[in-house]
């Protein structure tokens, strides 16, 4: 007499990846739209710590950013850029590259343009790297949040 | 400080163009360097504490259009290599339009000497 072997539950577990593949992409941007938020606040606090002096022209040596600078750059905020998505993965970028004008001293300037010569320095402007520094502290509590988040989800998942 | 950081400092010295480390008043003429350290970063965490404290940095090159250094990048990235290994990368190259000046810069990082083994007889096997 032939033996027969049953396994119960495999519909319940395919259902359950299939709804995981589906939702993944949704877990993943909302994840990912918690840790850029992190990012973009990081940036902000450190943008504050710029350190900064009354405008003079560099004659010899570099010289400090002036407080309307500074002003321009804590205004303008880091962005978000829009969401790249590609089958599960998504990414995105925080910074200042679509910050767009500012008027600085009479003349419209670029923030972009602005936010770089602060950040990595000109020959004439001393270098205050305040966005390498927001990612360095930034950065593990960003994937903390995200981690956190993702694992939310799959447990409410799981739990239905 | 780190000692790389120290080493990094004392080659660039070596070097025929002058070095200028972080808070330099004068601008000299032609190329010139400036090393910072910018605080920490990429320090290993664990058991409540930092296992490994390891400290980031920048190499800031500026040098004129027309240079009879050629070779300047190039040299600038084997003494990199030298003192610290994998852990550099070149961050960003830009020009200035307003001095006619290349600035190139080199993000490091560099660890902490390690602690050395407690002795005494608690640590006895």
């Amino acid at each position: 007499m032939p033996y027969e072997m049953k396994v119960d539950g495999m519909t319940e577990i395919s259902a359950l990846l299939e709804k995981m593949e589906q939702q993944a992409t949704g877990i993943a941007s909302q994840a990912l739209y918690d840790g850029a938020g992190i990012m973009a606040e990081e940036i902000r606090k450190s943008a504050e710590s710029i350190k900064t002096a009354p405008f003079q022209y560099a004659r010899e040596g570099t010289r400090l950013p002036s407080p309307e600078e500074k002003e321009i750059v804590l205004a303008a905020g880091a962005g978000i850029a829009k969401f790249n998505k590609n089958g599960t993965e998504v990414d995105t970028s925080v910074g200042y590259s679509s910050s767009g004008y500012a008027e600085l001293n009479g003349k419209v300037k670029p923030v972009p343009l602005i936010v770089n010569a602060i950040n990595s320095g000109t020959s004439f402007m001393q270098k205050q790297p305040f966005i390498r520094k927001a990612k360095n502290s930034g950065s593990p509590k960003a994937m903390a949040a995200m981690k956190n988040k993702i694992e939310e989800a799959f447990e409410a998942m799981t739990k239905k | 400080m780190p000692s790389e950081y120290e080493a990094l400092v004392a080659a660039l010295k070596l070097t025929s163009t002058p070095v200028a480390e972080y808070g330099w008043k004068t601008r000299p003429e032609g190329a010139y360097y400036v090393v910072q350290l910018d605080g920490e970063a990429g320090s290993m965490d664990g058991d409540s504490g930092k296992l490994d404290r390891s400290w980031g940095g920048s190499l800031d090159l500026y040098y004129p259009k027309l240079t009879d250094r050629d070779d300047l990048i190039e040299e600038t990235e084997e003494i990199l290599t030298e003192i610290f290994g994998s852990s550099w990368y070149l961050n960003s190259t830009q020009y200035e339009s307003g001095t006619g000046l290349f600035h190139v810069e080199w993000v490091f990082e560099a660890m902490d000497e390690p602690d050395p083994e407690p002795e005494g007889e608690e640590n006895a096997v």
